[in-house]
């Protein structure tokens, strides 16, 4: 390596950064500090105005509180059902290294492909699912004709999407886990459920942090299952900050709105990220 | 670290130097010589369409080569969805490439972009035809698109289910009522009419309500959804939507233009809102079902009024240094190829133009004469002045934006889903969203 190295691509990446990732975020920092129509509009000065405005209506506290039930829940399950599923596939029994490709496969998929595929599985006439209920006996179900309805069935096409990722992330996790703990463990008489408490989950303790951490960031910010299945709805109830700020910077023509609950939600996530790394340092030696 | 040997080196860093030197000097050169070989061909016309059905793809390819071979002009076609469209148009002009030719749906953005100066008038186009009502939309007698298409949300009904229950094409809402309910059996249901927070609600279930005379805003712009006029209207519409709902399927919530589609299609209702496009489908995938169809006019509570909803689609050329290229391209397409492109969707792009209803190239489509009777009456809808021909974009005494948002912002369908969903009282729902609208265009 030559001495020019270092720098030159330290240079590199923080130009990249620079330019791909501090710039659009400065600028659409910025955007909220202006009123305008759309991109082109010739922007006028307004201060904090945008920023009073979406703090003063209630679709904006909406949207965060369903932010943190849509996040919190799904993140909830998709945790718990990963950590379920991964034991299950830790296990030896023939056909596993099919059934861990498999269980995979829905991460795979392109949300857009997901969402359109599930939502056509219960359309209300033709979906396989309204048909084989129907075939049943069954009453049908009305999936997004409620609040809560849309709610749940959002929080569970996410989960169904992200579980996958969970699940592998503590399947691997659990490899690294040395069987002696184990044995030593089950001749001290230690059952599966204490097994599991004092040795699993605090061996996965630092896969637990960082999974909670990034699931929890990505939901917050989850914007296309919600657009794609409810778009907010109904009556705003599945409506949380990405979709808010989306409405109204690209449907109802005030970019500096948008930008300004895209700004806020920003500094909601950093003040959440930054708790959060207080509660549980990444680094032990802390 | 051992210092690299230049020896052994193909070329010396001098030897690289002077041939980078040479190969800047030379492409200097070959520069001096552009000039003359760019003003052989003008630069390239930019076109975002936005119509992506197979055939209307093929047809802008088709006639993008063909404009080439005949007048030297490359045109350049990019197609994306129209939802996608404003945003491509309004980040083109932004980054300092914008298009020269865009599609545009929805009014709103039409009268942004004319504002901002971003697109010019088209009246040296337009002004050479007569059109249907309610289209063009001038701001002070300047035109600033081409519309092309009207795509009416009318209701289609099966005639063969009529013919069987022995029922009677309704003329209030009482009657479509009743046949809905009627038509209810087994996996069948009577009716579909969405009611979530998406355009599709905003195009097809709301022409009840224009049929019975509500009005958005008065001639100041006033919200006058409240007013004492209005107030028992609206109201009385949201109950008769109610009243509908249980004829509905499930899924009336989430169900946009592809469910009524589909649900239309495949035979599982008597009656669905849409444009031609359903024939186009029917014929293709269920053509019992595309036998069986007929429309209908959304009519009021007394028989008294129709109306249809207007989901239009236009070209608007923008204001680049290639405009003139461009305003002649859409000359060309406008005149010489017009028809054909009309036929790539012969029933769901329902000319905007009055002329097109007469030219017998145009009638000559198999589809155009196969469902004539359906065109005819499409025709009828915009030409007779006793058809009201609006929708929640277009509200108001002049085009605006501020209807524009009214639309965006789904108000309109939360005021629906308010009665429907929380069984909010209906004057208490209508009162709610005309302070929403309020609110929204201050």
């Amino acid at each position: 390596m030559t001495r020019w190295m270092l720098p030159g691509f330290l240079t590199i990446g923080a130009l990249a950064t620079l330019v791909l990732i501090v710039g659009p975020a400065i600028y659409a920092i910025s955007l909220s500090f202006f009123d305008r129509t759309s991109l082109t509009a010739e922007p006028v000065w307004v201060g904090f105005d945008n920023f009073a405005n979406v703090l003063s209506s209630g679709a904006f506290w909406n949207a965060l509180w369903n932010g943190f039930v849509y996040a919190g829940v799904a993140i909830v399950l998709q945790v718990v059902l990963g950590i379920g599923f991964a034991l299950l596939l830790h296990q030896p029994f023939r056909g596993r290294a099919l059934l861990r490709g498999v269980a995979f496969l829905p991460y795979l998929l392109p949300t857009v492909v997901a969402v359109l595929t599930f939502k056509w599985m219960i359309d209300g006439s033709l979906g396989i699912v309204t048909i084989k209920m129907a075939d049943w006996g069954l009453p049908p179900i009305y999936w997004f004709e409620t609040e809560s309805a849309a709610m749940f069935s959002v929080i569970m096409v996410s989960v169904w999407l992200w579980t996958p990722f969970v699940t592998t992330t503590f399947l691997a996790g659990l490899q690294t886990i040395p069987v002696q703990l184990y044995e030593a463990a089950r001749v001290d008489g230690a059952g599966p459920i204490r097994r599991f408490f004092h040795i699993t989950l605090p061996s996965l303790r630092p896969i637990l942090t960082v999974i909670i951490l990034l699931r929890g960031v990505w939901m917050f910010n989850k914007f296309d299952v919600i657009w794609l299945t409810t778009g907010g709805g109904p009556l705003g109830a599945t409506e949380h900050l990405p979709v808010l700020a989306y409405r109204e910077a690209f449907r109802l023509f005030d970019i500096g709105t948008g930008a300004a609950i895209a700004t806020l939600s920003f500094l909601v996530l950093m003040v959440i990220v930054t708790i959060y790394f207080w509660a549980f340092p990444m680094d032990d030696r802390k | 670290m051992k210092k690299a040997d230049l020896s052994n080196r193909l070329l010396t860093r001098r030897q690289t130097m002077k041939s980078m030197g040479a190969a800047g000097l030379g492409l200097g050169l070959s520069g001096l010589a552009a000039p003359a070989v760019k003003a052989q061909s003008s630069r390239p016309i930019r076109f975002l369409n936005s119509e992506t059905g197979r055939d209307s793809l093929a047809f802008f390819d088709r006639i993008s080569q063909e404009y080439e071979a005949l007048t030297g002009t490359e045109v350049i076609i990019d197609s994306a969805p129209l939802g996608e469209s404003f945003t491509k148009i309004t980040n083109g002009i932004r980054s300092g490439t914008p298009y020269d030719v865009a599609t545009v749906g929805f009014i709103g953005q039409v009268l942004l972009l004319a504002e901002e100066g971003q697109i010019v008038p088209m009246n040296e186009l337009t002004d050479a035809h007569e059109w249907g009502n309610n289209i063009l939309f001038p701001i002070d007698n300047q035109v600033y698109w081409y519309p092309f298409d009207y795509n009416l949300s009318v209701i289609y009904y099966r005639k063969d289910i009529y013919e069987e229950l022995g029922l009677s094409v309704p003329d209030t809402w009482d009657g479509f009522i009743a046949n809905c309910e009627a038509a209810v059996e087994g996996r069948r249901r009577g009716c579909l009419f969405p009611i979530g927070s998406n355009g599709a609600t905003n195009w097809m279930s709301f022409a009840f309500m224009w049929a019975e005379g509500v009005k958005l805003f008065d001639d100041d712009w006033n919200v006058i959804l409240d007013s004492d006029e209005m107030r028992p209207k609206a109201a009385a519409y949201l109950d008769m939507m109610a009243r509908l709902y249980p004829t509905m399927p499930p899924g009336a919530l989430q169900a946009s233009y592809s469910e009524v589609l589909s649900n239309v299609v495949a035979g599982t209702l008597a009656h669905g809102p849409y444009a031609g496009r359903v024939i186009e489908a029917a014929e293709r995938d269920n053509p019992e079902v595309a036998a069986n169809l007929e429309i209908m006019p959304y009519m009021d509570s007394s028989g008294q009024q129709k109306a249809v909803s207007h989901g239009y689609d236009g070209w608007i050329v923008l204001n680049t240094d290639n405009q003139g290229p461009a305003m002649e391209f859409m000359r060309w397409l406008t005149t010489e190829k017009m028809v054909d492109f009309l036929h790539t969707a012969p029933v769901h792009f329902q000319p905007a133009r009055l002329d097109i209803y007469d030219n017998d190239r145009w009638r000559s489509n198999a589809m155009v004469e196969k469902y004539s009777s359906i065109i005819e009456m499409n025709r009828q809808f915009i030409t007779d002045d006793s058809v009201i021909l609006t929708s929640i974009d277009t509200q108001g005494p002049s085009p605006d934006v501020r209807p524009a948002k009214v639309f965006e912002s789904f108000i309109l369908p939360e005021m629906l889903q308010n009665r429907i969903l929380r069984e909010m009282d209906p004057v208490e729902a209508v009162t709610q969203a005309a302070s929403s609208i309020r609110e929204l265009i201050v």
